[in-house]
């Protein structure tokens, strides 16, 4: 078994892991629930546990050699690890800086890094395209949605000690 | 129904319809012709937008997306030899063909009147049959809904790529999932941990956002890039659209099979497809020209794939019970707006239903001008940078996600879900189970409390009503059926 196949195998110990924890959570926290409550809780949680047992059963008693490979087409298999944890991490990154600092804030710096991230070369291109998107998405996004944009924790902080009437 | 069919024409004849199936027409195509962001993306990006709209519009444009998707995946199937949605790629075997012979608007013209024939069809079976369906649900028990919900699952599971057993721990984790909140039985908190966010449950919006959108982002950024140098189109458009009704036969034959396959839960577009293209080849008399760009190659995924659309949506409304990603979607964006399906549906809001099936008619007839207008211009969006359009779909994913309920909560929710989901998907397990789980918990866990209720919790009567035992045998043949299979190839190899 090569280093890909292995890792790729130890992914998906760590999913079987995963769901088997979620389930066993289910049934645990069911049981000091009433009756009525507990009931179906405990129906699907038992199942999830026999259908994760089962999975980790197959994968368990597989023989190395046949521990499958990642599909051919998987383009993570093609690139490089940076690349690989910014596709990774763009979404929980922008979702901190949107808590932390806002709408305007999080969506330049996604606009702005996320591009430079993926060794995209024309910078000015990056910045006008950045600019563009972030005004019209800020005039757009409060008007379709009918929601008012997140300033953020920082930017509330901010707005409370700067204006303190508003 | 005639009446039904004014009132919903009267409903689907407005100005602001137009508006919204327009919109959701064009957002469909683009998305189509671009690999990987498929229908399912788009509905889930734009579902939050649809809350401050009427239930009627938010369906319309909903389903226009999906209409349109299915349109627009024929492109690059025929440019590029890449389907633009799972369910065009049996159009690459012929419609690439003709590409490179230089008919490539040709085989665009194929697949527009095809869809479009095929896509009237379509609608026409869900009007007719959607109110007799709807009528007979309405003798069904608790048991039988359970045994129906157990049932959706498990053919979406069994229908699913990759493994069953996969694909039900997979719909059991969405059933889990929606057990989190206050129980509608008794209205015990379970699973809260004393979070006022989860007592009201983990919202489909966040969930949806997360296990398509964000999973297709992250396939997207790590292969960057363009999906091509140039879009080029050649040959006459309109001599392909009037050269769909050559074929008759074909036209009618693969519109049936995606009809009847798009009624049962978990089987798709995508099956249909390339059923209907191995039909078309096997019923032939030149089956010899198929995959080197016959007409028929190019018709007969089209027509399957644009009928199964809007029959699938005939188990969604008729009994709450969605057959594919946009059918759960749509059936999702149906809760959103305060309803219920299922019969009652029907009889209290027919205006909406009727509405909605007329707008999807119209709906269908309008892709296909605007497909045949509009696809030399879509044909470029495939030379647009992934690593510009990448960040401005994630901005507009979690904002999406964060405006469903104006919580930052929601937004972490869809974050994790795209995650898990990137990796339950490069491992085979079907998200779609998942989703359809979530969707069915709570249908699945009133109807168990409810029979066994009425039945004073004999569990029997689960398998002693003739329709819901026929169900559970039916679902457990299921569920083994691919072992027996299995069982029965290596007997006779072992035996030769």
């Amino acid at each position: 078994m090569n280093a890909r196949a292995r890792s790729f195998w130890r992914e998906e110990i760590a999913l079987v892991a995963l769901l088997f924890a979620f389930f066993a959570g289910i049934v645990c926290f069911a049981l000091p629930l009433p009756f009525d409550a507990r009931l179906f809780p405990l129906v699907i949680g038992g199942a999830g546990i026999l259908l994760t047992l089962a999975i980790a059963a197959v994968e368990l008693r597989r023989p190395l050699a046949d521990v499958p490979l990642p599909p051919a087409d998987d383009p993570a298999a093609t690139v490089g690890w940076p690349r690989f944890l910014t596709a990774l991490l763009c979404a929980p990154a922008f979702g901190l800086l949107l808590w932390l600092f806002g709408f305007v804030v999080a969506s330049l710096a996604a606009m702005l890094a996320m591009p430079i991230l993926m060794d995209y070369p024309h910078r000015r291109q990056i910045v006008v395209v950045a600019i563009v998107t972030v005004v019209v998405l800020t005039v757009l996004c409060p008007f379709l949605l009918d929601v008012s944009l997140p300033r953020g924790v920082v930017g509330d902080w901010l707005v409370d000690k700067l204006f303190p009437d508003i | 129904m005639l009446d039904n069919l004014l009132l919903g024409l009267a409903a689907a004849l407005h100005l602001k319809q137009f508006f919204f199936m327009t919109l959701g027409t064009v957002i469909g195509l683009w998305v189509g012709v671009l690999p990987g962001l498929g229908a399912p993306v788009a509905m889930a990006i734009l579902i939050p937008f649809t809350f401050s709209m009427d239930p009627l519009s938010a369906l319309l444009m909903l389903a226009s997306i999906s209409v349109g998707g299915a349109f627009g995946g024929s492109v690059t199937s025929i440019l590029l030899n890449i389907p633009g949605e799972a369910s065009s790629a049996a159009t690459s075997y012929d419609g690439y063909p003709m590409a490179q012979q230089g008919n490539a608007k040709v085989a665009m013209g194929l697949s527009a009147g095809a869809s479009m024939v095929a896509g009237i069809i379509g609608v026409l079976i869900l009007m007719f049959a959607s109110a007799p369906v709807a009528k007979a649900s309405l003798a069904f028990s608790p048991a039988e809904y359970f045994a129906l919900a157990i049932l959706g699952l498990t053919v979406v599971s069994v229908a699913a790529l990759g493994s069953t057993v996969k694909g039900l721990a997979m719909g059991a984790l969405g059933i889990a999932i929606s057990l989190i909140g206050v129980d509608s039985i008794l209205g015990t908190e379970r699973y809260t941990f004393g979070s006022v966010y989860l007592l009201d449950g983990v919202s489909f919006v966040p969930v949806m956002v997360g296990l398509f959108a964000i999973t297709e982002l992250i396939d997207m950024v790590i292969a960057g890039g363009t999906i091509a140098k140039a879009g080029k189109l050649d040959g006459s458009l309109w001599k392909g659209f009037w050269g769909t009704f050559k074929y008759p036969f074909v036209l009618i034959q693969s519109t049936a099979v995606g009809a009847f396959l798009g009624m049962i839960p978990g089987i798709g577009a995508t099956a249909a497809n390339f059923l209907a293209y191995g039909i078309a080849m096997r019923s032939s008399k030149h089956p010899e020209l198929f995959g080197k760009g016959a007409p028929e190659g190019v018709i007969a995924p089209e027509a399957s794939n644009n009928s199964c659309i809007p029959t699938s949506l005939i188990p969604a409304l008729t009994l709450g019970i969605p057959g594919g990603v946009t059918s759960a979607i749509l059936l999702v964006a149906v809760t959103l707006q305060g309803l219920r399906p299922g019969p009652m549906l029907f009889t209290s809001n027919p205006e909406l239903v009727w509405g909605f099936f007329m707008g999807l008619l119209i709906g269908a007839v309008m892709a296909t001008l605007l497909y045949l207008v509009m696809i030399p211009w879509f044909a470029l969006i495939t030379v647009v940078r992934i690593e510009l359009m990448a960040p401005m779909l994630l901005i507009i994913t979690l904002f999406g996600a964060y405006a469903n309920d104006r919580n930052m909560m929601d937004v972490f929710v869809a974050i994790f879900f795209g995650l898990f989901g990137y990796f339950a998907r490069r491992h085979g397990y079907p998200l779609i189970s998942l989703i359809i789980g979530l969707i069915l918990g709570k249908l699945a866990e009133g109807s168990f409390a409810q029979a066994l209720m009425i039945s004073d919790h004999d569990y029997s009567v689960f398998f002693l009503r003739p329709l819901s035992a026929a169900i559970f045998a039916l679902c457990l043949i299921l569920v083994l059926w691919p072992g027996v299979k299995k069982r029965i190839g290596h007997g006779g190899a072992e035996a030769t």
